[in-house]
């Protein structure tokens, strides 16, 4: 088993960047090539990156996504899938060059970052057994893999708005969904996002009661997370009240994403006591 | 007049074209040579009776009338056809320049590109296809189509076809009214669902309306100064609701798409109009087009957030964008057409090997039946069935690959008279 996760850790990563570059090919040179194998690719990548998972739980006895890697990898995994439906769906393959290279970055990250910290095995905590932890981790995933493909469709929100606006027709129009479908979308995925992280801060909270010793909620992490929370809540809030536009929010999804970025990895590898396993 | 001057070997397509388009002669004349139904019906009826022509087909259109015939004497049907389609109705086509001619692969060649629009006016307009076909089924019905054009013109359709399903020879707005729905389209989910106001209705914003209409807009209001041009607008479009013109403003707080086209020597709407609007309206995106010269929308309303304003210079960006993306793609529809000239040839080709092939099928029939006439008696009768079956297999399994190799290479007459030779195709007694 072991070797098989060694393997797949460094293939997926490569098998990511090419299908990426499939996607590439589909978008920017309409290639009849890419056309055929960009979509069975995928979900050969997808496959095989859910086998890689499973492996881990076989392997650990426990959720994948006890260290920071892992977690990633769970991230990429996530946004893979929601590709694969909104693709299956027939709504946006043009979108695909953009969130898979998203996936291939996450993935990537995670071997880099598995090859660089660790060498053996996960730690094993009680926790991580926990089924109450287990939704907590699964509902903080899922919110920051939504947040993460929100964050792609705001990119090209924006990209497509500015060449709208400006009479430019780049290489972003007639490739890309209507702008309102952009808009949906990304508002579709802040708001699985918003609630699943609500789910997960809930459930952080519930479950840190039961700790003997209750973190600080000074912890850096806890702060980021709920920064993160409000952060999003606001935007949804704003385009109730004050009236934003698709415009303002993609700004708030794309500001969201940075900060996801630096808690992913700044703060979960240097600044946090007791969360440093996620 | 203009000719190939490469010349084709024997057994090359039998085929001649006498045309003129928009490239070669002026509205005034093809307006003359061009033909309605009957009268291109009766044409090919009279062609048809000359000796000298075996097939005809005629097409005709605004752009170009072209007659591609499969002569029995080429030089016989090209007079016959340039007389009688041609210079009779207008003497001054015999003008150098004026007509061209095209023979055998060539004339085939441009049929396949006039059907996939690599000859049209506006690069890859879709009608043409339509107007082949058409011209097709008219061929047909007067019995001026025989096996060489009707296999012509199914191998123009399916380049046709092709080139518009595996290029992008067609796509993009080449015109302002559907460079306006393909802006549209950009924005919102689908054209069904917006509000289309026009502000104007004059000459533009008839020609404008069109392709709204067609592409799916339901809603349409318009606001003119003048009732009366607005009533004429309501005529041709009695979907169109007519609001009073002062009411553009608040018309355009319900809009998706504004289209201006006024002739107002100062804006009919300002920044200050739409921004207004946009504060009236749910966080929906605004498209304006300003058709007007001087423009009849503030540019300043282009900085309001959310609201996307296009000008006449703008749309002929895109169009002229999309001009060199269909240009970019020719090389591609040339490939297509090339594999289907390849097809033609040689199913053409495999039409002089048939009859060769009818004899040697039949010769090996009758030597299998003689055969089996001999030997049945010696079998029992229940195995009779299963020896007519496996003789049947074994004949058409023996003579498929042969079959095969003498269509490919039909034009290779002295493979044709080795087989000939071979299997004594020439005599009809059985060694």
């Amino acid at each position: 088993m072991q070797t098989f996760l060694d393997i797949a850790t460094i293939l997926l990563p490569l098998a990511y960047l090419l299908v990426a570059i499939d996607y590439g090919f589909l978008f920017f040179a309409s290639q009849p090539f890419a056309e055929r194998t960009a979509t069975p690719a995928l979900r050969g990548t997808v496959l095989l990156h859910f086998a890689y998972l499973v492996g881990e739980v076989v392997q650990w006895k426990q959720l994948p996504a006890a260290t920071v890697p892992q977690a990633l990898s769970v991230v990429a995994f996530a946004v893979a899938v929601v590709y694969v439906f909104v693709e299956w769906h027939g709504r946006a393959r043009t979108t695909g060059f953009w969130l898979v290279s998203l996936v291939f970055f996450f993935q990537l990250l995670s071997t880099i970052l598995g090859a660089m910290l660790t060498h053996s095995s996960p730690p094993d905590r009680a926790i991580f057994h926990d089924p109450f932890f287990s939704l907590h981790v699964s509902l903080a995933l899922l919110g920051y893999a939504a947040f993460v493909v929100s964050a792609a469709y705001a990119f090209l929100f924006l990209q497509l708005y500015r060449d709208l606006k400006a009479g430019r027709f780049s290489t972003f129009y007639g490739k890309l969904p209507p702008l309102e479908v952009l808009e949906k979308m990304m508002i579709g995925a802040i708001w699985v996002g918003f609630v699943t992280l609500t789910g997960a801060v809930a459930t952080g909270a519930f479950w840190a009661e039961r700790l003997p010793n209750t973190p600080s909620l000074h912890d850096p992490k806890i702060l980021f997370t709920l920064a993160i929370w409000a952060l999003y809540g606001a935007a949804l809030l704003m385009r109730k009240l004050r009236r934003w536009q698709g415009r303002q929010t993609a700004l708030a999804s794309l500001t969201g994403f940075g900060v996801i970025l630096f808690s992913l990895m700044a703060v979960n590898l240097f600044l946090t006591g007791f969360h440093g396993f996620l | 007049m203009s000719s190939d001057s490469k010349s084709s070997p024997p057994s090359d397509l039998p085929l001649l074209l006498i045309g003129t388009d928009f490239r070669c002669s002026p509205l005034e004349l093809r307006e003359r040579v061009s033909f309605a139904k009957e009268e291109a019906e009766k044409a090919l009826v009279h062609l048809l009776a000359r000796a000298e022509v075996a097939e005809a087909f005629l097409l005709s259109t605004c752009n170009r009338t072209e007659l591609y015939l499969q002569p029995r004497d080429e030089d016989g049907a090209y007079q016959a056809a340039l007389d009688m389609v041609f210079l009779a109705r207008a003497p001054e086509l015999e003008r150098p320049g004026r007509l061209y001619v095209k023979r055998n692969g060539e004339a085939a060649r441009h049929l396949m590109a006039v059907a996939s629009g690599l000859e049209s006016m506006v690069l890859g307009e879709p009608e043409i296809l339509g107007q082949v076909k058409q011209a097709s089924v008219l061929a047909e019905a007067v019995g001026a189509e025989g096996p060489v054009l009707k296999r012509l013109l199914r191998s123009a359709t399916s380049a046709g076809r092709r080139t518009r399903q595996e290029t992008a020879i067609s796509a993009g707005a080449v015109s302002i009214g559907y460079a306006i729905v393909e802006l549209a389209r950009q924005i919102f989910s689908g054209l069904e669902e917006c509000r289309v106001l026009m502000v104007g209705a004059g000459e533009i914003a008839h020609s404008v309306t069109r392709p709204l209409l067609e592409r799916g807009a339901r809603e349409l209001v318009v606001a003119n100064r003048s009732l009366e041009r607005a009533a004429q607008f309501k005529e041709e479009f009695p979907s169109a609701e007519l609001v009073p013109f002062d009411r553009r403003q608040d018309e355009a707080a319900q809009a998706d798409l504004v289209v201006v086209s006024t002739g107002a020597d100062e804006p009919v709407l300002t920044r200050k109009h739409i921004a207004q609007a946009m504060r009236a309206r749910p966080s929906r995106p605004l498209l304006v087009v300003d058709l007007g010269v001087p423009r009849n929308v503030e540019p300043a309303a282009g900085k309001v957030e959310n609201v996307f304003l296009h000008t006449i210079d703008s749309l002929d960006l895109l169009i002229q964008r999309n001009l060199k993306r269909r240009r970019d793609e020719v090389p591609r529809a040339e490939e297509i057409i090339e594999q289907e000239l390849h097809h033609f040839r040689a199913w053409f080709r495999a039409l002089g090997a048939e009859p060769l092939i009818a004899r040697l099928q039949k010769q090996a029939e009758r030597i299998r039946q003689h055969e089996l006439a001999d030997a049945l008696p010696r079998f029992p009768a229940e195995t009779h069935a299963d020896l007519e079956r496996l003789t049947r297999s074994l004949v058409r399994k023996i003579l498929h690959h042969p079959s095969s190799r003498l269509r490919d290479g039909a034009d290779d007459l002295s493979r044709l008279d080795l087989v000939r030779e071979l299997f004594h195709l020439d005599d009809d007694e059985i060694g």
